[in-house]
């Protein structure tokens, strides 16, 4: 499939990158030093639309495709990896989610506050022994009366902390595996929430990581999303369009290693000459290039077809895998080129290495997206 | 109040050196291939326009005049941002045009478009700096006319505008029908638009009409007053000079170097 961008895409792209040269590359090293939560800068992306980019104008979102959605999230990670992550995460596996699953009850309550960053969505799939294994989970949702009574520990969840809307993965049926678990639109605000330890992280600081711990919590029986035993279908779902997400991430972080490496290697002087004059750099610049390229045409291509609604599932992985293995390359291969000055924190390719890492864990290893496209290859033929 | 906002479009003056050319015959920055960008004080005219719009309410129309094919994200942008409508002047040879040719079709333009309180415009274009049109349009108007204003807003019917000066600023009463050159400020610094107002600037008017259609005054270059002989891109060069002698001498002799050189 062809990915044409209109002339709409190219502008939000030129308006989504002066938003993030304006309020995120004066920030980024900073945010990431103190780990501190960009609440100011969310705020005026979300005004922007940023928030709700795939949300329907009907529902208080932008409107716009999957294709506009990895412009911006490639372009927000160019300058900040960590905001991105938290804004990627609200729109994809909590906006989309529920715009695809949702009740219109469940679609007026939430995606509005969504999509408009009066609330901020999270996504709890993983838990201490379930992670590549998600579909083995252990928390439980039992019924009671009109209501589901949620118990167990989620970890690893993005937002975490601050997060408002909980989307969570529970046990609801006698059943093992994907056709056992149901999805819960699940408020902080419920009693029987807490959170639990907020993760140290290597990389993506801005963003919390934290554990939710649900005890007992009562969720109303409206906030079943989609139907019993259907969870499974949603989280994977969502993965598809989160995956994407992060391959778009990984595009930006490696977009950032290959600009910042092109202007330091023609100012960085040794032997006499600038450095860009010696073949071996300038052939790891065109190597980053043409990896950058290619990431970036599958993550196009997969949007394209989920913008279609056309399976994506083998076309996600693959955009997910070559995005995040090209990202943790570049990052390589630019503190390498950056020498002793890569290393430390004067010149920012040492957080894009560390930002790089979890584009290869998060939304599905490198590992587990092989297993998927494997799965294309082999038990589908 | 019914503003209007003449913006131009010239190519992207963030490009790299290395993509600036001049067109030996026509004497003018090559445009094909370069991406055209709103020139940047014509973006903080708009902004000014927006805030009054926002303010105490306004219609604002965006005015261009270019080749028809190519104004078309300049603009979509502006009307994302807020503009109401937009009018094009389709001129194909309007980047070769200076000032006061501007200025003379932007006039006719204005008087077609009928009801006006305020003209607004950069106060230099980011590609030529002549800083002609606005007073030139004010006086074909018969406008008043403020240059290098920063602020503007509207109070108990009159206009007060803040004018950039040397010393400070000018606050000053506007008698209206007028035509402003906005520079830039921290007040003004343009909006960004919202992603579902690009989406839904194309639902905005926009009219195009030819410049023959138009009743532009006669004019030529001559008229203009102006013509372009040669254009020449200024070639940067580098010297190293070692100053002699202790601290104290080498201040003194800095001194001297930089008034000789008229920098001091």
């Amino acid at each position: 499939m062809a990915v044409v961008l209109t002339n709409e895409h190219r502008m939000i792209q030129t308006v989504v990158r002066e938003f993030a040269a304006r309020e995120l590359l004066p920030i980024a090293a900073d945010l990431d030093q103190h780990s501190r939560f960009p609440g100011e800068a969310l705020a005026k992306a979300a005004t922007l639309g940023l928030m709700g980019l795939m949300v329907p104008e009907a529902y208080g979102g932008a409107g716009m495709d999957t294709i506009a959605n990895v412009i911006v999230q490639e372009e927000l990670a160019r300058a900040c990896a960590g905001f991105q992550t938290i804004v990627t995460v609200n729109n994809s596996l909590v906006c989309e989610p529920i715009l695809r699953y949702g009740t219109e009850d469940q679609k007026r309550r939430y995606l509005p506050d969504l999509a408009q960053g009066r609330r901020l969505g999270c996504y709890c799939l993983t838990e201490p022994t379930s992670g590549s294994d998600a579909m083995a989970l252990r928390t439980t949702a039992t019924q009671r009366g009109s209501e589901w009574i949620v118990s167990g520990t989620k970890i690893f969840v993005t937002n975490g902390v601050e997060a408002d809307l909980c989307v969570v993965y529970a046990r609801s049926e006698d059943a093992p595996g994907a056709r056992g678990i149901s999805a819960f639109l699940v408020e902080k605000a419920f009693p029987g929430v807490r959170v639990g330890k907020v993760e140290k992280k290597l990389g993506i600081k801005c963003s919390s990581t934290a554990e939710l711990v649900f005890d007992g919590c009562r969720v109303p029986g409206g906030n079943l999303l989609g139907r019993r035993g259907e969870g499974g279908k949603i989280a994977l779902a969502a993965l598809d369009g989160g995956r994407i997400g992060i391959a778009a991430q990984a595009l930006g972080i490696a977009r950032a290693c290959l600009e910042e490496v092109t202007a330091y290697v023609q100012q960085r002087q040794q032997f006499g000459r600038p450095i860009a004059e010696f073949q071996a750099v300038r052939w790891a610049l065109a190597d980053m290039a043409t990896r950058l390229e290619a990431a970036r045409l599958l993550t196009h291509r997969a949007a394209a077809l989920r913008a279609a609604e056309q399976p994506c599932t083998k076309e996600a992985a693959m955009a997910k895998l070559a995005a995040s293995e090209t990202a943790m390359w570049a990052a390589h291969k630019a503190v390498q080129l950056f020498g002793g000055y890569g290393y430390i924190q004067d010149y920012p390719v040492e957080r894009y290495f560390r930002d790089a890492k979890i584009t290869e864990i998060y939304e599905g290893t490198s590992e587990i997206q092989r297993l998927v496209i494997s799965r294309h290859l082999v038990d589908h033929h | 109040m019914d503003i209007i906002v003449c913006v131009k479009q010239v190519v992207d003056p963030e490009l790299p050196l290395r993509d600036f050319a001049i067109d030996p015959v026509t004497r003018r920055q090559v445009r094909e291939g370069r991406p055209l960008v709103i020139s940047t004080y014509d973006e903080n005219a708009l902004e000014v326009a927006l805030q009054i719009k926002d303010r105490s309410g306004a219609k604002v129309t965006v005015l261009t005049i270019g080749p028809q094919a190519r104004v078309g994200d300049a603009i979509r942008l502006a009307l994302a941002m807020g503009a109401d409508d937009a009018v094009v002047i389709d001129e194909s040879k309007s980047p070769d045009l200076l000032g006061a040719d501007k200025a003379r079709i932007l006039a006719a333009a204005v008087r077609r478009i009928g009801r006006y309180d305020l003209v607004l415009c950069g106060c230099e274009s980011a590609d030529w700096v002549e800083r002609a049109v606005a007073p030139l349009l004010a006086e074909m108007l018969g406008a008043s006319c403020v240059t290098f204003v920063s602020r503007a807003e509207t109070a108990g019917g009159t206009l007060v505008v803040r004018r950039t000066a040397d010393d400070g600023f000018h606050e000053l009463d506007v008698r209206l029908p007028a035509v402003l050159s906005v520079t830039s400020d921290d007040a003004n610094r343009p909006r960004l638009p919202k992603v579902k107002d690009i989406v839904g600037a194309k639902r905005k008017p926009v009219q195009t009409w030819a410049r023959a259609d138009l009743a532009v005054e006669s004019g030529s270059h001559e008229a203009s007053g102006v013509e372009v002989r040669e254009v020449v891109v200024p070639q940067r060069t580098a010297k190293c000079e070692l100053l002699p002698g202790d601290p104290a001498e080498q201040v003194a002799a800095l001194g001297q170097r930089l008034r000789d050189l008229k920098l001091l």
